[in-house]
């Protein structure tokens, strides 16, 4: 229903056309509540820019760090998967008690 | 995913096309898919499943597999009678949706482009601007001017071809004699009652901005109703 993926990926090419590396992450598996559906998409850049959503902010952040490690290996793709949130701890998690698979990968030139 | 995938998506969107990429989450590599069109050796294996998901609409990893699959439906077509204020308000919030938006207007000091920025606008009698467009039951009408002379054509239209959402504004009294006509001109109680009039959610509100809120509730309320129906 949204029309946020268009704008997504049309911002995607208008970066790499100005050069920069752009890796494309996206909500490819969710398990129990999940804020963002399969499918749900985010951008980011070689500097850390981006745009779109994969969580409701709980993983951004870590997510935007995983895509531009990649952006600095040789790797093309990889898979990362989150689970639920130990509230002890300031770690990475969902806070909804929900699991996700995101998968990220560099649009290569 | 390669840049030239990139560049057709944003390319196959703007055709108003369904079509679904598919990912080898195994080694990255992805592809359009189109129904009836080939696939290539990272995907001709589980064809089947891909176009069990593909017809659903469905998205996510093929069970079993590392195959991957996002679709992208056709957007819905939204025809706005008059282009008026609320129509200013409801271009504002309807952008942020996947609806095609075409906007018919006779009169042509309403329609200047200063008003609507990047609108498809049809400055013409909406009997003749209706003729130009293949319509059918994945549009919706929304009609805003209240004068008959202009609403109804589009109105009957919309009934005819089996819209699957139409939405009049007018008061309750405006709304009756509106119905009024319809049967004088053939449709059955069922037709007229599927119109929404006064057209909206209730909002409680009157101005222009709070207008185009409630049907922009309504309207993707509706949406959401189809497309759950297809995929059931």
């Amino acid at each position: 229903m949204s029309k946020s993926f268009e704008i997504i990926l049309e911002k995607a090419n208008s970066w790499i056309e100005s050069n920069q590396k752009v890796v494309l992450a996206t909500v490819i598996q969710t398990w129990g509540s999940s804020p963002c559906q399969v499918g749900s998409r985010m951008i980011v850049n070689e500097k850390g820019g981006f745009l779109g959503s994969v969580s409701g902010g709980c993983v951004e952040a870590n997510v935007i760090n995983e895509c531009m490690e990649l952006i600095k290996s040789k790797n093309s793709f990889k898979k990362i998967e989150f689970t639920i949130l130990d509230e002890n701890a300031w770690s990475v998690g969902l806070a909804c008690g929900g699991e996700m698979a995101v998968f990220i990968e560099q649009i290569n030139l | 995913m390669k840049i030239e995938i990139l560049k057709e998506i944003i390319k196959k969107k703007s055709s108003k096309e369904q079509f679904a990429v598919l990912t080898n989450l195994s080694n990255g590599n992805s592809e359009i898919f189109e129904f009836g069109k080939p696939l290539s050796k990272d995907f001709e294996n589980y064809k089947n499943e891909i176009e069990n998901y593909y017809n659903l609409k469905k998205n996510g990893t093929i069970n079993g597999t590392q195959i991957f699959i996002l679709n992208y439906i056709k957007p819905i077509e939204v025809i706005i009678v008059g282009a008026v204020h609320i129509t200013q308000y409801l271009i504002d919030l309807i952008k942020n949706f996947n609806f095609v938006i075409t906007i018919i207007d006779p009169r042509e000091y309403f329609t200047t482009e200063k008003r609507f920025q990047n609108i498809k606008i049809i400055n013409e009698w909406p009997n003749k601007a209706l003729e130009k467009i293949q319509t059918n039951s994945n549009f919706a009408l929304i009609t805003l001017t209240h004068d008959p002379k202009i609403d109804d054509p589009a109105l009957n239209h919309a009934l005819k071809n089996k819209f699957f959402y139409i939405g009049a504004l007018g008061s309750k009294k405006t709304h009756e004699n509106r119905c009024k006509r319809l049967k004088e001109a053939g449709f059955n109680d069922k037709e007229i009652n599927s119109i929404h009039g006064p057209i909206g959610i209730k909002l409680g509100g009157k101005s222009a901005p709070e207008i185009a809120l409630s049907i922009v509730v309504q309207l993707v309320s509706e949406t959401n109703k189809i497309s759950l129906k297809s995929r059931n």
